[in-house]
């Protein structure tokens, strides 16, 4: 191991030891919301790797997620075996529909391969997650319903120690942020950044696109995966809701709006997607000084993104995280008076 | 021994033959240049070679292997390496890893172990790290090692080229336009790294560029394509003094060949006569365009400096100098497209200095840009009417038809479908229905057959008839002083010559020489050390050569602080302590 790894796992665990104790006291409702920022982080570390390091876009990684929810939930369900096994099956699922959806990518770029990722969403959205056809996979419209699950033995399901799954989730999310930033210093994530910048000057200098662009994808899909898997767990079921087209365009919208080429920014994008709606539709309604009644509803947060991302783009164009880090790297360098060198993303 | 060998090579876009039986051989160690004009094909060889694109026909072996069924990395791992000539560098990653790059993408790594840090990809990392800080050494990219390649100036951008070309441990390097945007110092300090970099790294390379001197310098070996054909090859010399390029480059007046049912059009050989009487008048005037000691550049780099040139009314004025000599960027600054840095353009008496483009043309300056600047899906109809409407005077489309008949028959066809000629006819058209008093045409036979050549210069004389005055870029420099009342010589940057057309005409040695590179002049000796970014010197090949022995980091820092302590080149040094090592033996 290199300096840099030590300090990244330090900096992971110290991360892991505070997050962890967050929600404990909280009201379960927002422990739920806890958990649920972490599926959120996963699908937006999801669009780092693929987005912010490869340079391919994507409007399916929700797809990818419930994928992985539906393959976890029917495994649990239907074997009622330990939930390790679940999170196998739904990952590998994920990492599957990942390459397919690699394969189109292999010769589109931009805006077309966003339509074909979209379309992908859609399809499942309404033919696979919502029909009858896929009853076998989705459990019907009851879902799976998962109560009782244990994890290499310890207790883990929702109703009681939904906790201790935050827990798993957070210490898996630390890991695979750590993964992130290491892939991103070293020589693969060099090949993906180069895909990114040029395509042509990487084929010519000896990056095989095909393997690089699928193995993006991939790798994207099983950590979208990974977070999508757990949501039988804290959810105690699985629905289609969550994983529908709108929740992949916000999975990429709030990605960019925090810095899509920046780790830390997927910890930031997932407890925006997953507190903010809740705390404004629960606490946000009311009578304002005692005459005027109005309410918040899902709808208003949904507008407020499209607005701060249109904020963003003019204000802050490397994303909430990107410039705010930058901003700091400059002032760091001011007062130690040295020159400007370079803003390494990470 | 032959290393790469190419039989029969075609390559269609389309219709248009871009390759047609081009054969190739490059020995080992060799420079082979590859010349030609705009469109000959140069670019699509490359592609080729590279794998970027698969030709139709023919067959290209390297080293004895055929490279049909080889994707482009693999041809990258097998030895060959390219430059790119719009700069193809990872924008947002430092110089040290695009140079790192190459290296381990040849070298098989696993991203599992990457990403868990894994001490194999710990090896494989420094040892690419190191490699990648040698050739920066070689290279004098030391000080830019961790700045993002984005942010450097084209020149160095040029130099990171070369660099990653070169850590992949190539055999074969292809150079396409290396001295593109160089001034002719930096061009001398290429050529100089060039030469030391096959001694050093020992490799061949295929060079393109349009900078004669270079490539006449460089090379071993010319090929010389012409619209996608082997128009000549040989020895530097023998290329020179080859008629049958000199034709290609300077388009000179070949015999009229079989016209296929094209009319016919003759321009007029015997030297026009001076018209005394217009340029009188309008000398004794201020000149219409009167632009004075400009500067002009694109980010860091300074493409054009001093520039002095005037425009009477009614005059037919040519700009011509080989490629990158600052022409196109001269009409680009005089247009508002591009803000000059300095100096004064005044037209028609008042002062349009950095003014914007739509004013500019406004006033009566219309700027055809090279590729034309059309809307390939409007009909030409609706190209013209957008012109007479921005200007103010709709509806006079016949005007332009009366000129351009074949426009009328084409009226209601998207301007996209048209043939090049007849798309640059749209272009004049337009031009001309603004009624512009001065119209600046950039390579107007850029790409375009003879014939259509002919007609279009034609129509510079109609232009001529109307009072307006024409600001010509061109490469086809007979046809160009053929028309032209007065001609500037553009050579890396600045006018090196001002004179009327007709003493150009005769004088056909000055012309040659700004495009096949004048001899060396053995007075100016260019000193190396300056080249433009500092003072370091590239003195240390030598420790190149012994870092590429794989010399452990701690070894070569310690080489470096020796050598900096005793004040000598680290590699001298090092070669030194090995030939000790050696005798004690």
């Amino acid at each position: 191991m290199m300096p840099g790894h030590i300090v990244r796992f330090a900096i992971a665990i110290v991360a892991f030891a505070i997050l962890a104790r967050l929600p404990v006291g909280l009201d379960p409702a927002l422990q739920f919301d806890a958990a649920l920022a972490i599926i959120w982080g996963f699908g937006i570390l999801s669009l780092v790797l693929l987005t912010g390091y490869a340079g391919q876009v994507s409007l399916c990684q929700a797809t990818f997620a419930g994928v992985a929810a539906y393959g976890a939930g029917m495994t649990v369900a239907s074997m009622h075996g330990g939930y390790l096994l679940g999170i196998v099956i739904g990952v590998l699922a994920a990492t599957v529909l990942g390459v397919i959806v690699g394969l189109p990518a292999l010769r589109l770029h931009g805006i077309t391969l966003a339509i074909v990722t979209l379309g992908i969403a859609l399809v499942f959205d309404k033919y696979v997650f919502q029909d009858h056809i896929f009853d076998w996979f989705t459990g019907g419209t009851g879902g799976w319903q998962v109560t009782q699950a244990s994890l290499l033995g310890i207790p883990v399901d929702s109703s009681t120690h939904l906790l201790t799954a935050y827990d798993v989730m957070l210490a898996l999310f630390c890991l695979v942020a750590v993964l992130m930033v290491n892939l991103h210093q070293s020589g693969a994530g060099r090949r993906f950044r180069a895909i990114r910048d040029s395509e042509l000057a990487a084929s010519t200098m000896g990056v095989n696109l095909t393997r690089y662009k699928l193995l993006a994808f991939a790798i994207s899909a099983g950590i979208a995966g990974l977070g999508g898997s757990f949501y039988p767990l804290i959810a105690g079921s699985v629905s289609p809701q969550p994983f529908w087209v709108f929740t992949s365009l916000q999975l990429a919208a709030v990605g960019v709006l925090m810095g899509v080429r920046y780790v830390p920014a997927a910890a930031l994008g997932g407890l925006f997607m997953a507190v903010v709606p809740d705390v404004l539709t629960r606490y946000g309604h009311g009578t304002f000084m005692n005459r005027f009644n109005y309410e918040i509803s899902y709808d208003w947060f949904q507008l407020a993104v499209g607005v701060l991302l249109v904020l963003q783009l003019i204000l802050l164009p490397d994303g909430v995280w990107g410039d705010i880090r930058g901003k700091a790297l400059r002032a760091w360098d001011l007062v130690h008076m040295k020159p400007r060198e370079e803003v390494r993303p990470a | 021994m032959t290393m790469l060998r190419i039989r029969d090579l075609g390559v269609r876009f389309g219709g248009v033959v871009a390759l047609q039986d081009v054969s190739l051989d490059l020995n080992r160690g060799e420079i082979l240049g590859l010349i030609g004009p705009n469109g000959a094909g140069k670019t699509t060889l490359f592609n080729c070679i590279s794998g970027v694109i698969a030709p139709n026909e023919g067959t290209i072996h390297f080293e004895g292997r055929s490279l049909r069924f080889a994707p482009p990395h693999e041809r990258a791992r097998r030895g060959i390496a390219r430059t790119f000539q719009n700069l193809q560098l990872w924008g947002s990653m430092t110089v040290l890893e695009n140079l790192e790059l190459p290296i381990d993408a040849i070298a098989r790594r696993n991203t599992l172990s990457d990403a868990l840090g894994l001490p194999f990809s710990h090896y494989a990392e420094r040892a690419a790290s190191e490699r990648a800080r040698a050739i920066m050494h070689a290279l004098d990219l030391g000080r830019h090692a961790h700045q993002l390649a984005a942010d450097l100036p084209a020149g160095i951008q040029r130099r990171v080229e070369l660099g990653r070309a070169l850590a992949m441990r190539p055999k074969l390097v292809l150079l396409d336009e290396p001295a593109a945007g160089l001034d002719a110092r930096e061009t001398e300090h290429l050529a100089k790294l060039l030469h030391k970099v096959r001694e050093r790294f020992r490799v061949s390379m295929l060079l393109v560029d349009h900078d004669m001197s270079l490539v006449m310098r460089l090379c071993d070996y010319i090929y010389v394509l012409d619209f996608g054909k082997v128009l000549s090859r040989g020895e530097p010399s023998a290329v020179r003094n080859d008629h049958k390029v000199i034709a290609a480059y300077l388009g000179e007046a070949t015999p009229e060949t079989a016209s296929d049912g094209e009319e016919a059009v003759v321009v007029t050989a015997e030297p026009r006569l001076p018209r005394t009487d217009a340029l009188d008048v309008a000398r004794s005037t201020s000149p219409l365009l009167e632009v004075k000691g400009m500067a002009a550049g694109y980010g860091h780099l300074e493409v054009i400096r001093d520039i002095n040139l005037t425009v009477q009314a009614g005059e037919v004025v040519a700009c011509i100098g080989a490629n990158g000599a600052g022409k196109t960027t001269t009409l680009r600054a005089i247009s508002g497209v591009i803000r000059p840095r300095a100096g004064r353009v005044m037209f028609d008496g008042r002062n349009i200095t950095g003014a914007r483009p739509g004013h500019i043309a406004r006033m009566g300056l219309a700027h055809i840009p090279e590729g034309r600047g059309l809307f390939p899906r409007l009909s030409v109809e609706d190209t013209l009417k957008l012109a007479t409407d921005a200007s103010g005077t709709p509806g006079r489309l016949e005007a332009a038809f009366d000129v351009f008949p074949r426009l009328k028959v084409r009226r209601r066809q998207a301007v996209g479908t048209l043939s090049g000629g007849e798309q640059q006819m749209v272009a004049m058209a337009r031009a001309l229905l603004t009624q512009p008093r001065l119209l600046m045409i950039d390579e107007m036979s850029q790409g375009l057959a003879p014939t259509i050549v002919r007609q279009l210069f034609q129509m510079i004389d109609v232009f001529r008839e109307q009072g307006t005055a024409v600001l010509l870029v061109e490469q086809f420099v007979e046809s160009a002083l053929a028309v032209a009342d007065r001609a500037y010589i553009f050579e890396h940057g600045s006018i090196a010559h001002d004179a009327p057309a007709e003493e150009l005409r005769r004088d056909r040695d000055l012309i040659s020489g700004s495009y096949l590179g004048s001899a060396p002049d053995s007075t100016e000796v260019i000193e190396v050390a300056a080249n433009g970014n500092g003072n370091h010197r590239i003195n240390d090949p030598e420790l190149m050569e012994i870092l590429s022995l794989r010399v452990p980091a701690e070894v070569k820092r310690a080489l470096e602080e020796r050598a900096e302590r005793q004040g000598r080149s680290a590699g001298a040094l090092a070669l030194e302590l090995l030939e000790e090592v050696e005798h004690t033996q």
